[in-house]
């Protein structure tokens, strides 16, 4: 213990144990929690609380929401013939920021992995199966660019062309304001694969 | 390529060590355990990003060491200059790789910016060893030549791990559509590789040859054939790769149950080498193995030259202590021929008479130390 403080070690230890965030950034913020003003520490926590009693999945699209169904599931002015299929929440977030998007959502909760022992029953996939009744004529896949994402892509599209339904993927390509000479090889082999007659 | 200099910190038993190296021969003299091999190591870590012995990072840092650090200065045949810096840190286990400031994210797009060809002790699996020891060698070259192949192997591999854990979950039962959507996979990746190794050893063909007819006075024919896990031709587009991995696997699917992995693909690739038609690895003498490896080796330094359009700079190590003085001398003339080489050695005998100068340069290593002066007279 280098500190003569238990509860400040405890309290280090504990944003340690944070996604992305080392010892010394621990030791950082809790020094800074501990100049903060009393009624902002109770403020915070008190959040910290309420994100894990307010939130919760949408029964329908399973993204993260406080009412249920979500926002964007009970929002009549979206469209509801198109369904975009993302792995977490954060993916909703991301498309949702584009303003290009009008229809519903679909979150599977991550991709087919089975080293991480994910299959399909872990994801929400029987889930959207019983989504399709409801009039949708389009299914977009937006899954990550890797290989788990792709190969859920394979499956998800297996699983849904013999229902009558569109089954479109998003297309893999180059970032928009980038040079094509400063491309990585495979993007750029990837674009070259999926380009589009004018 | 031309490595003008180079400085080490806590790699391996280099605590401090600063080279300049000479523009077209290097010599690393010294008694074994010095820490001749681990300089060599050190500028294969700047081409490669890693070790070409080590599999792990943080067995390359000083003992008891935290971290370590290779700085140098890479210069180009058409004259630029490329400040590379690799550091290596054990407590946050992070690698950094800069080059002339820049972070460099994606470790794989390095590889083949400074080509390099390694001949060493350790080499002798290619011929002697088993398959995959052959795939390597060829992945490195291919590597070295086509970024996309790095990516796409690195891919390759994880979803070969992804479906031996579908298979050994099965436990022997069937997984049919639990296992297609990797099925697909593993024959789109699967495909790619089997085609670009197919189309590199018929380009590498003529390089080996030629080889050959340079540096071995009897005539022998050498002979690189591919033999993947499923039958194609040398003129195999990727759709009859693809086609003929899909039917391979629909035949071997009891099989893969019954072994739970993964047993058609480019990982299951068998590379045959032969000399006048007799397999290298069941009838070659010592001496032939030893050749053959040279030639592969001089070869690859040719095939790299002019796919990356830069000389690759060129790495023995420890070649001469299993070559008589005859091979010894005509490897060596041959190997200062081709551009900048850096040899380790134990015995300066080999190069009795030579001038040292700005071309041709000697290092004397003692315990991770580069004197200036013969340690023994």
């Amino acid at each position: 213990m280098i500190f003569t403080s238990e509860t400040i070690e405890q309290l280090i230890e504990e944003f340690a144990s944070l996604p992305s965030i080392g010892r010394k950034t621990a030791q950082r913020l809790a020094m800074h929690v501990l100049k903060m003003p009393r009624e902002e520490v109770v403020k915070f926590s008190k959040t910290l609380i309420d994100v894990k009693d307010k939130v919760r999945y949408c029964t329908v699209c399973f993204n993260i929401t406080e009412s249920d169904p979500c926002s964007i599931c009970a929002s009549q002015k979206r469209n509801r013939k198109i369904i975009c299929v993302v792995e977490e929440p954060n993916d909703v977030i991301a498309v949702e920021k584009t303003h290009e998007f009008n229809g519903l959502y679909h979150v599977l909760g991550g991709a087919l992995s089975p080293l991480d022992g994910i299959g399909p029953e872990d994801l929400k996939v029987r889930e959207l199966l019983t989504r399709l009744s409801d009039d949708v004529q389009e299914i977009i896949l937006a899954l990550n660019p890797n290989v788990e994402g792709e190969t859920t892509t394979l499956y998800l599209a297996k699983l849904l062309k013999p229902l009558s339904v569109k089954v479109t993927r998003i297309a893999r390509g180059l970032p928009i304001g980038s040079d094509l000479e400063f491309a990585d090889e495979a993007t750029l082999t990837r674009a070259l694969e999926g380009r589009v007659a004018l | 390529m031309k490595i003008s200099n180079a400085h080490l910190r806590s790699f391996r038993n280099h605590n401090e060590t600063a080279f300049e190296f000479g523009t077209r021969v290097n010599v690393l003299l010294g008694e074994n355990g010095q820490g001749k091999t681990n300089a060599l190591e050190a500028l294969s870590f700047l081409c490669l990003t890693k070790s070409f012995y080590a599999s792990a990072d943080a067995t390359v840092m000083q003992q008891h060491g935290t971290f370590f650090e290779i700085k140098s200065v890479l210069l180009s045949d058409k004259g630029k200059e490329f400040h590379v810096r690799v550091t290596y840190d054990d407590e946050k286990k992070t690698k950094k790789f800069t080059i002339n400031g820049a972070d460099v994210e994606k470790f794989s797009s390095v590889i083949g910016m400074f080509p390099v060809v390694i001949l060493s002790p350790e080499n002798s699996s290619i011929t002697f060893g088993s398959p995959a020891d052959r795939r390597k060698f060829v992945d490195l070259v291919i590597s070295q030549s086509s970024k996309s192949y790095v990516e796409n192997a690195m891919e390759y591999r994880r979803i070969v791990r992804q479906r031996n854990m579908i298979l050994s979950e099965a436990k022997g039962k069937d997984c049919s559509s639990e296992i297609a959507p990797w099925n697909e996979m593993l024959i789109t990746y699967g495909s790619r590789i089997i085609g670009k190794r197919n189309q590199f050893l018929s380009e590498f063909a003529p390089y080996i040859a030629q080889t050959y007819l340079d540096i071995v006075d009897e005539r022998e024919t050498p002979k690189i054939e591919y033999a993947p896990s499923i039958s194609i031709k040398p003129d195999s587009s990727l759709e009859e790769i693809a086609a003929a991995m899909e039917q391979k696997l629909a035949k071997k699917k009891n099989d893969e149950l019954r072994f739970q992995t993964t047993l058609v693909g480019p990982h299951r690739d068998e590379i045959i080498f032969s000399l006048n038609g007799m397999s290298l690895k069941h009838f070659a003498s010592q001496g032939q193995h030893k050749t053959f490896l040279v030639a592969l080796k001089v070869a690859e330094f040719f095939f790299l030259k002019e796919r990356c359009n830069e000389t690759p700079i060129f790495l023995l190590d420890d070649v001469f202590s299993e070559l008589d003085e005859y091979r010894s001398r005509k490897l060596l003339s041959l190997a200062e021929s081709l551009g900048q080489i850096f040899i380790t050695t134990t015995s300066e005998k080999i190069f009795g008479g030579a001038e040292w100068n700005n071309e041709r340069r000697k290092f004397f290593i003692k315990s991770g130390e580069v004197a200036q002066e013969p340690v023994t007279a």
